[in-house]
């Protein structure tokens, strides 16, 4: 017979899975709108700039002490055109020479990590590592103004175009320090760390047996990590190669401070300066607010539109990429 | 596991009390004043000075002109310190902003080539309009020996260094290009922001301070800079150039040459102030002066009003802001007597409806 | 007997061969080792870089009337940055604690229904967002169209979106790490679903999760760019105003003070850099201290 008593804790339990929904939907919530109110915050600007946004290599605000005027639909400034080709490119090159630069050698120190190093060695030297993905972006941007573009400047560069002039892109002038190779140097750094310590966790997770077996074939030991345990991790480093390009693509602080803040003009050398999208919204934000029209804001928007696509294309492929590797390797151990 | 309860717990109370015990000047006024770097200098000699005396909080910061107009409007700052007065589209749209004349500067042209920074190089508005749209690309270029007969100038490219920020350096350094050189006018115009035609090797720097790091760090660079950075120019052992004026004279900035054009001027200062300085007629005058503003928002409430009122009329007073010592120490010019007063009657404009309501 | 001899003399040169082979597969590997090594030793140079840096000038720009004085300008102290910077991150942490903490556990606890689907995919866009972008988003929504102008709700807000999807992910991770059989056992006993996660899961997952709130802490303590827009700069210290009032941190200083052509500025800058770096280490140092506990305990 039931009473009008209640099952003990199945009230309880709906209340609490609803109070967990509603608090948890914060994050649902908060990601759905962002990129619905940048969506709309710039639709005028898309509609005002068309595929010229992306093509064309002209910011600008237009004559800010002149009449408004109409055109293509909108109230702008005389002048005013919006186009971030120098923006793409800048975040794009500045993205894949950090890769080039981080891949080999976060590799290279996660093999040494797990392998060369016995225990207490091991322990700390990866605690080193890892204090790398701890530092603010601010501090390392700080270090490379400070310390990374005089060195760069003065004497690296130089010598540089001296030994390597030969190859395109790295000829002269050998630029001021500030740059896209600058700028790369600095973001490798702070994506080294993901990379080293993902790959480091996946060698030593992975089974003796192997090595043991590789052994046994008389390879070195290591001949037994190249070819025997790191093709097995291609996804593992896939995942988070994926994952260090999101994070580098969005970073703000560090290159804004090294990067030579280039206008409108494509890099025509590894030293020559760029700008990312992440710092040019920073920077430009300030300016972009006297457009008494409010266009220049709106296209701030569609430059973060943009990157936030391109961010979070790649992050959901790392995580497809991440996962799809885990359930692969665990189907491969049952 | 139940001592990480407590611990949480405990550090959220100390956290919490240590938040809520924070020392609450709710009594007093916080006055925001952002904006011009060319005004930071000024503003944060003042602020030490007025505070002692008046029960206010008053935050400097050095944003650029651009900023420091549109936070005004915004009314995320009080003060906005700009070099550039208001745009006519942004009065039309904001009628309530008043740009106040606080003082009067000026800016110079630097340029760091190792040989040369001692001695004062000769260049005029055509010649730098030429050297800022890539028609001049090296220091050399027979433009710029014309200018300078006799001075052996290096075979080198410039570089030529402009702001990234919207800054009234900018908008001034501009007006004297398009007000010198027709073609610059009709290609490029003025403003606080401008889009600088596409050069190799210029480079962009955030602030006058950062036109000093760079002009430092980069020789055969030039940069135009506030007078009141002279001080780490001579310090960094940059050069100065003697820039053309009107009249066809070679001059550099100093309280003679300002006040010489200041005075050409005549009466001629609207009421509201708005009013560019720039390249004015006279055997003496420097080419590049500009009044000094503060962008504030007539309609603003009373909290701030009453002490924002007080503090810039404080700033003009000859024996307050605009005393020699001040001037002096950022190589700025008082303002004439005809001038304060029409600052002054924009001054009394801050908070006036609700005074008047009260 | 010549044919033992061409028979001995191709054994013996395949040998040879091989032992060629194999010491040069071996001169290879130990090139290769020594190159692994050169790569740990750049990055070991490059953090020893970094914090020496930062600890020489910082330590040097260190005097008693930083942590008493505000700053004043470009020169003065760091108490208004400093305890800026604690309250944004006590506010980001009122935040973020509650929200993350829930999404994560609905997102370990009803694995398999809709709604936790949705909470983990939008977790992994929110967490490749940049942050100046949410920067951007602050300062439009709060700061403008809600019309708080700089203040410490907008800063905490944007901070705590940021922070939301490593706190959701960490918690979530965690509690997958507790046995069923534990939740099984507890629903049996009559248990809701509040009381086993709570008193049951959640005590298991706490290192874990700890980890993960520690880990937000690190974030507002270092951000900079979002907090430009949102927080603005003050040289005072707080009000206690959550809106209308811009508020001072650290990292401002750093970003800021380095371009003005003063030595007192670069000497806070400096000082700011030793202050957030220290912090953020601290932090670091703790997350890991607490996980090597747990695990020893396990």
């Amino acid at each position: 017979m039931t009473g009008a008593r209640r099952a003990p804790g199945f009230g309880i339990g709906m209340n609490f899975r609803r109070l967990m929904a509603i608090l948890g939907g914060s994050v649902p919530v908060s990601a759905v709108a962002i990129v619905l109110f940048l969506a709309v915050y710039a639709w005028p600007a898309i509609r005002f700039n068309g595929f010229g946004f992306i093509a064309s290599n002209s910011w600008n605000l237009g004559s800010l002490y002149a009449e408004p005027v109409s055109q293509g639909g909108a109230m702008i400034l005389p002048g005013a055109q919006y186009g971030i080709l120098f923006l793409i490119v800048g975040t794009l090159l500045s993205t894949a020479i950090a890769m080039l630069i981080a891949v080999p050698v976060g590799v290279g120190a996660a093999v040494f990590l797990a392998e060369a190093l016995p225990g207490r060695a091991r322990l700390w030297l990866s605690f080193l590592v890892e204090m790398l993905a701890a530092v603010p972006s601010v501090v390392f941007g700080l270090w490379g103004y400070a310390v990374l573009i005089p060195l760069l400047g003065h004497y690296i560069f130089p010598l540089m175009t001296g030994l390597l002039g030969w190859i395109p892109w790295f000829g002269e002038p050998a630029g001021s320090g500030y740059g896209l190779l600058t700028a790369g140097l600095v973001l490798s750094l702070m994506i080294v760390p993901l990379i080293a310590a993902t790959l480091r966790d996946a060698i030593t997770a992975q089974p003796m047996y192997m090595r043991e077996a590789a052994a046994a074939l008389g390879a070195t030991r290591f001949e037994t990590i190249w070819k025997v345990i790191l093709p097995g991790l291609r996804p593992v480093l896939i995942g988070a190669g994926i994952l260090a390009t999101g994070r580098a693509l969005g970073e703000t602080m560090a290159v804004l401070m090294v990067s030579g803040n280039a206008l409108n003009v494509l890099p025509h050398s590894i030293y020559a300066p760029i700008s990312t999208m992440a710092a040019f919204i920073a920077s430009q934000l300030d300016s972009a607010l006297q457009d008494p029209t409010g266009m220049a804001t709106r296209a701030l928007a569609e430059v973060a539109l943009v990157l936030c696509l391109i961010a979070v294309l790649v992050n959901v492929l790392a995580r497809l990429i991440l996962a799809r590797a885990t359930a692969a390797t665990s189907q491969q151990r049952a | 596991m139940k001592s990480y309860r407590a611990h949480l717990l405990a550090a959220g109370v100390i956290g919490l009390g240590t938040a809520l015990a924070a020392p609450s000047q709710a009594a007093e006024t916080r006055v925001l004043e952002t904006g011009s770097s060319l005004l930071y200098p000024l503003f944060n000699l003042w602020v030490p000075v007025y505070t002692k005396d008046h029960k206010v909080e008053i935050t400097t910061q050095s944003t650029g002109s651009g900023t420091g107009i549109s936070e005004a409007v915004s009314g995320l700052a009080q003060i906005g310190a700009s070099d550039a007065y208001l745009s006519p589209a942004m009065r039309k749209q904001h009628a309530n902003m008043l740009n106040i004349p606080l003082a009067i500067s000026s800016q110079m042209v630097n340029y760091n080539l190792p040989e040369l920074n001692g001695r004062h190089l000769k260049l005029s508005g055509p010649v730098l309009a030429g050297i800022y749209d890539g028609t001049i690309t090296d220091w050399d270029n027979k433009q710029i020996a014309r200018l300078n007969p006799g001075v052996k100038l290096p075979h080198h490219a410039i570089i030529p260094i402009h702001r990234t920020d919207g800054s009234g350096d900018t908008f001034i350094f501009t007006q004297f290009l398009s007000d010198s050189t027709p073609h610059w006018q009709q290609a490029h115009g003025y403003g606080t922001t401008i889009s600088w035609p596409a050069i190799q090797s210029e480079i962009g720097a955030e602030g006058n301070q950062g036109m000093v790091n760079a002009l430092q760090q980069n020789p055969y660079s030039v940069a135009y800079i506030g007078i009141s950075y002279k001080g780490a120019i001579t310090q960094n052992k940059l050069g100065e150039a003697a820039l053309e004026n009107r009249a066809g004279k070679f001059v550099l900035a100093n309280d003679k040459t300002v006040q010489a054009a200041a005075a050409a001027l005549g009466g001629k200062t609207p009421a509201d102030e708005a009013v560019s300085l720039i390249f004015q007629p006279g055997a003496e005058s420097y080419p590049i002066i500009n009044y000094e503003y503060a962008i504030v928002d007539a309609q603003m409430g009373n909290p701030p009003a009453r002490d924002v009122r007080d503090f810039l009329s404080w700033s003009i007073r000859p024996d307050g802001g605009n005393a020699p010592h001040f001037m002096n120490q950022v190589n700025f010019v008082a303002l004439p007597a005809a001038v304060r007063r029409l600052s002054q009657k924009q001054i009394n404009e801050i908070g006036k409806e609700q005074n008047a309501s009260n | 007997m010549p044919d033992a001899t061409l028979a001995d003399r191709a054994i013996v040169m395949r040998q040879a061969r091989l032992h060629a082979r194999i010491s040069r597969r071996r001169a290879v590997s130990m090139l290769a080792w020594v190159l692994c090594g050169a790569a740990l030793a750049a990055l070991c140079l490059s953090i020893v870089w970094i914090i020496g840096l930062v600890l020489v000038r910082g330590i040097a720009a260190l005097r008693p009337s930083l942590f008493t004085t505000v700053t004043q300008g470009t020169g003065g102290g760091l108490l208004n940055a400093i305890e800026g910077t604690c309250v944004l991150a006590f506010g980001t942490l009122l935040l973020v604690i509650p929200f993350g903490i829930s999404a994560g556990i609905y997102a370990a606890e009803f694995r398999s229904s809709v709604w936790a689907r949705v909470i983990r995919f939008l977790s992994d866009v929110l967490v490749g967002l940049p942050s100046i972008v949410l920067g951007y988003f602050g300062y439009v929504t709060m700061v403008e169209g809600l019309g708080w102008k700089f203040s410490v709700a907008a800063a905490s807000i944007t901070l705590a979106i940021i922070c939301l999807p490593y706190v959701a992910r960490t918690t979530e991770v965690a509690l997958g790490e507790v046995p069923q059989s534990l939740r099984e056992a507890a629903y049996a006993m009559g248990a809701g679903a509040g009381t086993v996660t709570l008193r049951i899961s959640m005590r298991l997952a706490m290192p874990a999760v700890v980890t993960g709130v520690l880990l937000a802490l690190a974030i507002s303590v270092g951000e900079t760019a979002p907090l430009l827009y949102t927080a603005g700069w003050s040289n005072y210290t707080w009000n206690g105003h959550l809106t209308g009032s811009p508020i001072g941190y650290l990292t401002y200083v750093i970003w800021a003070f380095i371009n003005e052509p003063f030595a007192a500025a670069h000497a806070l800058a400096y000082a700011a850099a030793l202050l957030v770096t220290g912090m953020v280490l601290l932090i670091s140092v703790a997350s890991r201290m607490i996980l090597l506990r747990a695990q020893r305990r396990m």
